[in-house]
């Protein structure tokens, strides 16, 4: 007489035998287009917490390519002066400087610099020096007829292309025997060339520096980074471009002492080298061998008249502060994507708060805890991928358009759009977690209450 | 066993009809609001057949939404069991009661409660959604019950574009869904009009015919004339249990 109607529960969803299409595929397109429509719903509020993250992700890729691209630079600029190369300057000391400007009487010569007896106690006493090309550099009036220009008149030895990495784009630089010979052959840098013959082919032409022509045998290239060493030693006074000539014809044609007016009248100095690249055979050496020439040139000089320059240490160092630029550059797109992940769970807050009733009648309806902490999570898994992926296409446009505008180098690494977009993600589900759980916590009688 | 003296006390068995569905014994409720107790129900004992068409009535605060939301395991009563299909609703885990209010038990709220971003044909098939059925089934089951209850033109619209008592009929069509056990209605007149709530009501009086078991909560006697079974609460108690002619 009191049999029951039912003896069991009902079998749970998961068991259901789903016709033609699986249970899970609707779910997830059901559960999807739900978040979607509630996204939409509130298109301005949505849009705002997006930007969040579309801001976080695009600085972080746009940071990283740019600094990125800064360190290449950096890091390609040191490369062109060689991995393997020392730079020895002279550079005029400074209290010489002043005694010279106090004193009275007729213009005394300052003698001061590299000597070709510090190059050969080097070339004769470190091992490990595979070479060294010494220059003297010079500023004089290049003429070609009409045409004139000042310039670098750099006396140097023949392997200075190699030393400097630093190629020739038309005929030859001089020889082995014309250095010998103290013979009048020039090479003209592409600057020079370019000003001293606009139309016609320079090679085989003639230039006139002081009283004297040079036949013009070769033409180097553009000096773009090669020029920088140049620059650091004394950018003030640096001319605008470069011309080569053998070191013995530059000692026997301007002698070593350079006279210039001053404005307190007139200087005179006594250099005997300007600069010398010292070629080191093995790289791990460089900076080891450095430190002795430093030695060296101490005992040698009473004041510092030098500077010594290795490239490779400045590459380190520009690595260094790359990290460093990374790093920070790194940090503050990561706190602008943690307050993008914040504003996800705020609006995430909102939206539970204000749908508290619908969550009632999902759970009155059948839904378990587990099915309301999905909806919610795909909702906050959705805002942060969408705004993940505009997040990604702005993060690889800007860098682009910052390039064509403000012709800085920067590379975008497939890495940084998928780490970007992967922490985007994830800041979707760490920040729904929270509001997603409050929703399915919640008691459905109040729920249903609710207004 | 509870039951079975729940069974006993309870003399309003339909004729013709020996199937119990549900059944409280000696069901209490207190809410605490900070030290301060309030027991809502004393120690109810109702038995529910196959079939019945039952209206809960009283003033307000006699604890009827109270056992409504007992019935419909939304909410677990203080002492006393709950039996529905003779399962010991106490016993079970929360994702199990998600279960059963899906599968075995049917709501309709004074106020609809449809969700307004679906459509008539989502709604109706949210109970079947979350029992795990197809895609393709729940949208042949949604259209059938839209059929039923007479909206099979208005399927693709949101609630927002219906009448309240085609609202109501959508949310009568949700509640079938899963063909229930016990179909819940809380003041499901409440919010309408007269004629619309005459139309409802006589898709209750349908429904009944097709021997679905109903209970209505409800102030109106108008209502309440039409149930077969009437059951009158005062003050947390049973005070009166009465199954109407034949």
């Amino acid at each position: 007489m009191n049999e029951w109607v039912f003896d069991s529960l009902p079998p749970a969803p998961e068991s259901r035998q789903g016709e033609r299409q699986s249970r899970f595929g609707w779910r997830v397109s059901q559960i999807t287009r739900l978040g979607v429509k509630s996204i939409f719903s509130h298109g301005l509020r949505s849009m705002l917490t997006v930007l969040g993250i579309v801001i976080g992700v695009a600085a972080v890729i746009a940071m990283l390519a740019v600094s990125e691209g800064a360190s290449f630079e950096a890091q390609q600029q040191f490369r062109d002066l060689g991995a393997n190369n020392i730079l020895v300057k002279s550079v005029k000391p400074a209290e010489v400087e002043e005694t010279s400007r106090l004193g009275f009487g007729p213009p005394q010569a300052i003698v001061y610099g590299l000597t070709h007896a510090d190059i050969q106690t080097i070339r004769d006493t470190i091992p490990g020096v595979s070479n060294v090309v010494s220059s003297r550099i010079v500023k004089k009036n290049v003429w070609n007829l009409g045409h004139s220009m000042n310039a670098d008149v750099v006396g140097t030895a023949v392997d200075y292309p190699v030393s400097r990495n630093y190629d020739l784009r038309d005929g030859r630089f001089f020889s082995d025997s014309e250095m010998r010979d103290h013979d009048n052959v020039v090479v003209l840098s592409q600057e020079a060339a370019d000003v001293l013959f606009p139309i016609e082919n320079p090679l085989g032409q003639s230039v006139r520096i002081d009283s004297d022509y040079y036949d013009v045998v070769g033409i180097m290239e553009s000096e773009g980074f090669s020029n920088l060493g140049q620059n650091q030693a004394g950018a003030s006074n640096s001319a605008p471009a470069r011309v080569f000539i053998p070191l013995t014809s530059s000692r026997s044609r301007f002698g070593e002492t350079t006279t210039r007016q001053t404005a307190g009248g007139v200087e005179s100095e006594t250099v005997e080298l300007h600069e010398a690249v010292i070629q080191v055979e093995d790289q791990e050496s460089v900076i080891a061998i450095g430190e002795v020439i430093d030695q060296i040139l101490q005992r040698r000089h009473r004041d510092v008249d030098y500077t010594i320059e290795i490239p490779l240490a400045l590459l380190r160092q520009a690595e260094e502060s790359a990290l460093r630029d990374q790093i920070v550059a790194g940090a503050i797109a990561g706190i602008s994507l943690l307050v993008g992940g914040i504003g996800i769970m705020n609006i995430m807050l909102a939206s539970v708060t204000e749908r508290t009733r619908e969550i009632g009648i999902r759970r009155a309806l059948g839904a378990r805890k587990a099915d309301i902490v999905t909806q919610f999570l795909v909702e906050a898994v959705i805002l942060s991928a969408v705004g993940g992926l505009i997040g990604v296409v702005l993060g690889i446009t800007i860098p682009f358009f910052i390039s064509t505008f403000w012709g800085m180098t920067t590379i975008v690494t497939p890495v940084a759009p998928i780490l970007a977009f992967s922490i985007s993600a994830m800041i979707g589900v760490i920040f729904g977690i929270y509001p997603s759980m409050r929703a399915a916590d919640m008691d459905p009688v109040e729920a249903l209450r609710h207004e | 066993m509870p039951a079975l003296q729940a069974s006993k006390q309870n003399a309003t068995r339909p004729p013709g009809q020996n199937l119990r569905v549900a059944s409280v014994a000696d069901v209490s409720k207190t809410y605490y609001m900070g030290s301060l107790a309030v027991e809502v129900l004393h120690g109810i004992s109702l038995d529910f057949y196959g079939g019945d068409y039952i209206s809960i009535m009283g003033p307000s605060g006699c604890g009827k939404s109270t056992l409504m939301n007992i019935l419909g395991c939304l909410d677990r009563p203080t002492t006393g069991t709950y039996y529905l299909g003779g399962e010991d609703t106490s016993q079970l885990k929360d994702d199990e009661l998600s279960l059963i209010r899906g599968a075995r038990l049917g709501f309709i709220f004074q106020s609809y409660n449809l969700i307004q971003q679906l459509d008539v044909l989502e709604n109706i098939e949210m109970p079947l959604f979350y029992q795990g059925f197809s895609q393709a089934y729940s949208h042949r089951a949604a259209y059938q019950l839209a059929e039923r209850v007479g909206l099979a033109d208005r399927i693709h619209h949101k609630p927002f574009e219906l009448s309240g008592g085609q609202q109501q009929r959508v949310a009568i069509a949700r509640a079938l869904a899963m063909d229930p056990l016990i179909i819940l209605a809380d003041e499901p007149t409440g919010n309408l009009d007269s004629r619309s709530g005459m139309e409802i009501l006589d898709l209750f009086d349908e429904l009944h015919k097709a021997g679905k078991t109903l209970i209505l909560v409800t102030h109106s006697d108008e209502l309440a004339e039409r149930t077969s079974r009437r059951i009158r609460l005062l003050d947390g108690r049973v005070e009166q249990d009465e199954r109407m002619g034949v």
